[in-house]
């Protein structure tokens, strides 16, 4: 019982989805069928990606060391560390919820918030997409609104900062130890 | 499958057989770790793709566009963000409608703020995010996320 309860506080979202469901099935039936198969089609399509992205979290935590990743994305990183987050963020592609269990292990191992901020902030800009909004809107307005988007991780990042403060990173890392 | 899904599992397939060829228990520690996060996140996952499922068919496109169609003056870039943050269909969806959306009349300002704001918010994704980083880190990014993509819609509205 114990168990449970605290089973369902990390997963409470699972009670709030299934509740939900249950309300949208008893109003409109059809409408709950159709979007649990569209969330599991879009399931199915992420299984590959999560997958990867777990091995690759396991090799990361067991191969890179602490030192190198505060070295390269550390609080020490400065603006560099920043372009390096956002020029990643730019090639990761997929459902952001795919990367989050990554980018907690970012942070994990000594990643400045401001970099992972900017790693979430440029994962906005989908390069496959570029063409097709090259196509609908022009080359104008598609450069005004990638270069804006890529711009918009170093707004973020030290906003972000500012907000949380600068030993958010380190609180953070505490509570995952205790974990 | 896709063939970017086989790429992404070729990959992990070759960085595994490199850390096995490089240390064995290394390698099985990290797999070890790799079940294990991917088995505690599972329910998690699969609540936030229902949701998911769920706001597609109750937020549809048709929806949107009766809110930003025609002229809405300066609101219709806060509705564009608040839209665009809780939709979550796919990037290549978004970039259709906001070109219909023009054809309608709609300020580039409002297009601009539901294309930016579909990929920048999050709002489906805020439990998961709250779930991995915390309510205050998920909570700021999406509160800063939305006025960005408003601010930068307007930028483009002006510039434009």
């Amino acid at each position: 019982m114990k168990k449970l309860a605290r089973w369902s506080k990390a997963n409470w979202l699972v009670w709030a989805v299934a509740l939900a469901y249950i309300a949208v099935a008893v109003t409109r039936p059809s409408a709950a069928g159709r979007g649990a198969l569209l969330g599991l089609q879009t399931f199915g399509e992420l299984a590959a990606t999560l997958v990867t992205v777990f091995v690759i979290v396991g090799l990361f935590q067991v191969w890179v060391s602490d030192e190198f990743v505060m070295k390269h994305l550390g609080e020490s990183s400065g603006l560099k560390g920043l372009a390096l987050g956002a020029g990643l963020g730019t090639i990761i592609h997929g459902p952001l919820v795919g990367v989050f269990p990554l980018l907690k292990a970012l942070l994990a191992k000594g990643a400045r918030t401001g970099v992972v901020v900017a790693i979430v902030s440029t994962w906005a800009i989908k390069l496959p997409m570029i063409p097709l909004e090259l196509r609908l809107f022009g080359w104008r307005f598609t450069l005004l609104r990638e270069g804006l988007l890529f711009l918009s991780a170093f707004i973020m990042a030290p906003l972000m900062e500012l907000i949380l403060g600068g030993d958010w990173g380190t609180r953070f890392r505490d509570t995952i130890e205790q974990e | 499958m896709t063939s970017t899904d086989y790429i992404l599992l070729a990959i992990a397939a070759a960085l595994v057989a490199y850390s096995a060829f490089r240390s064995g228990p290394k390698t099985k520690k990290a797999l070890r770790i790799a079940l294990k996060q991917f088995v505690n996140v599972l329910p998690f996952f699969a609540a936030v793709f229902a949701m998911i499922g769920l706001f597609e068919v109750m937020l549809t496109p048709d929806q949107i566009q009766g809110w930003l169609g025609s002229g809405q003056g300066l609101l219709a870039p806060i509705y564009a963000a608040v839209f665009g943050g809780l939709a979550t269909g796919p990037p290549a969806a978004v970039f259709p409608l906001g070109q219909y959306l023009l054809s309608q009349h709609a300020s580039v300002a409002a297009v601009a703020t539901l294309l930016i704001a579909w990929v920048a918010v999050g709002t489906i994704t805020l439990p998961a995010e709250i779930r991995f980083f915390g309510a205050r880190f998920a909570l700021s990014r999406w509160a800063l996320a939305l006025t960005l993509s408003i601010v930068l819609g307007l930028v483009m509205g002006w510039v434009l």
